[in-house]
């Protein structure tokens, strides 16, 4: 049966006039809807942060930077320090690093890409999504072990996270974020992963696993320094001999429309002037010989 | 609370959900009542795999929705590809991106709306004015769908409600883009694990607020007629 069927032609006058109430409702509550719609949509458009960010990318120098979540302190003050030095006015977008590979190569466009393990970068770079020379490492990672000032109890060594007194350990999610995978290799190389495993907590990222501790829901994390520093918790270094270097790279990206910018942030992060932010926060510089 | 936090608040976030949340609900209203009306009227082969299918995103987990998004609108399927020649720019970390998501998250709550307010109509009525003369779409129009208005419309507010508070597709497709693709959600996510915990609660309770809010004034437009 075809959808829509001609049958005769409709009356030119005194048509089907039943439902006449209902129907003038009807009409006026999808006027109503449609007007609503265009208020919002409207007023959503005219002068929206949204579409000056927009604009500013191509024309008046603004970057968005994709950065790893153990960042997001230190690129905060890096970029406002950016931003009063160059006028560009710099976005970040924080989160698991895998995650963050993973939109890029569905097509994300963004400025740069600062992870927290050269792994990553390193991918990117063979599917031909980075600018290849822009490549740097500009830091390398450190991990502690964190809990609430106030807890029950304060680990101090990895060994003291299979005791009993600690139920429950927060770390990144070893399948896509570096800190994740290089805090399960400290546990396995102390020989606590079988105990400690059971207990274990996975963040999205870095940030949301020390804020499972914070939130008091888990008794202690394993978290960058980066995020320990500042957080106003108990915390304590980690051997970095526990797991392989956090070595993190971070690059241009193909899809920057606005490469001069982009590669002047990764240059100052790695400057005299980003270097001393990025040490307060507990990296250690590549330049530098380990602690 | 410091009231000096309020005035630094980013409100782009508030006018982005409201933004995505009804361009998601208008396209919702016009593709769901299509669907519903063909389920409700029609029978095809083929018709329980369209109802399961349109139904599937209540189901899914979000984070499902947001990885077969970006396998079908990334930058490598056949779709992305005619997006991105079109427009120039791939669907992920925009703003439309956050829509599609929205959209496809709310659009089962409408269509299982209407159609169930479209099946519940008198057949009668239909009858008596295809003898009168009037053609098949002029009694879609005039007959069907006004008399089915309530449900149609509750479905329009679950549709509104769902789009507004979407998240998990979101955050994948959109990414967490501030002042571009951070909707009051994900900017809420990113206020708790960045230790914000003031602003956390500010958008928290405005968030609340205006939902409850939206839902009280439909609520009191259509009271006790749906």
């Amino acid at each position: 049966m075809p959808l829509l069927q001609q049958r005769q032609p409709p009356p030119s006058r005194g048509g089907f006039h039943f439902p006449e109430r209902v129907e003038r409702v009807w009409l006026r509550k999808l006027s109503l809807l449609i007007l609503i719609a265009a208020v919002v949509f409207g007023g959503g458009c005219s002068g929206s942060p949204g579409d000056r960010g927009k604009a500013e990318s191509g024309v008046n120098g603004a970057i968005l930077v994709l950065a790893a979540a153990d960042l997001a302190n230190a690129f905060r003050e890096i970029g406002e320090r950016f931003e009063e030095e160059t006028g560009v006015k710099v976005t970040f977008s924080f989160g698991s690093t895998g995650q963050l590979a993973q939109q890029v190569e569905q097509g994300g466009r963004a400025d740069v890409f600062a992870a927290a393990n050269i792994k990553y970068v390193d991918d990117l770079k063979t599917k031909g999504l980075i600018v290849s020379e822009t490549q740097t490492l500009y830091a390398v990672g450190r991990l502690t072990i964190w809990s609430r000032k106030g807890a029950s109890a304060h680990p101090r060594r990895l060994q003291d996270l299979a005791k009993a007194a600690i139920r429950r350990v927060a770390i990144a999610n070893p399948a896509h974020a570096p800190y994740g995978v290089a805090a399960k290799e400290a546990l396995e190389e102390v020989g606590v992963w079988p105990q400690v495993s059971k207990k274990l907590v996975l963040g999205e990222n870095a940030s949301q696993a020390l804020q499972f501790v914070k939130s008091g829901n888990v008794d202690a994390g394993i978290v960058p320094i980066s995020l320990a520093k500042g957080s106003g918790g108990v915390w304590e270094l980690i051997p970095a001999n526990l797991h392989k270097p956090l070595k993190q790279s971070m690059a241009v990206l193909k899809s920057s429309r606005n490469e001069r910018a982009a590669g002047a942030f990764v240059r100052f992060v790695n400057s005299p002037e980003g270097r001393p932010i990025m040490k307060k926060y507990g990296f250690v510089l590549p330049q530098e010989s380990e602690e | 609370m410091d009231l000096s936090a309020l005035a630094a608040v980013d409100w782009f976030p508030l006018w982005l959900s409201l933004r995505v949340a009804t361009l998601a609900t208008v396209a919702s209203l016009l593709f769901g009542l299509a669907v519903a009306y063909i389920l409700a009227k029609y029978e095809f082969r083929g018709k329980e795999l369209l109802d399961a299918f349109i139904t599937l995103p209540i189901v899914l987990p979000p984070t499902v929705l947001g990885y077969y998004l970006l396998v079908v609108l990334g930058r490598n399927s056949p779709i992305g590809q005619v997006y991105e020649q079109v427009t120039g720019s791939s669907l992920v970390f925009t703003w439309q991106g956050a829509v599609i998501a929205a959209f496809i998250a709310s659009v089962p709550f409408l269509a299982r709306s209407a159609r169930a307010a479209i099946e519940s109509i008198n057949p009668d009525l239909e009858k008596a004015a295809r003898t009168l003369g009037l053609s098949e779409a002029a009694i879609a129009l005039r007959i069907t769908l006004p008399l089915a208005w309530r449900g149609i419309v509750a479905g329009t507010i679950l549709a509104y409600a769902r789009a507004l508070g979407e998240f998990g597709a979101t955050l994948m497709v959109a990414g967490n883009i501030p002042g571009q693709t951070q909707t009051m959600a994900i900017a809420i996510y990113d206020a708790v694990q960045s230790g914000n915990g003031t602003l956390a609660i500010v958008l928290t309770v405005v968030l609340s607020a205006v939902a409850m809010t939206s839902l009280l004034v439909v609520g009191r437009y259509t009271k006790g007629r749906i």
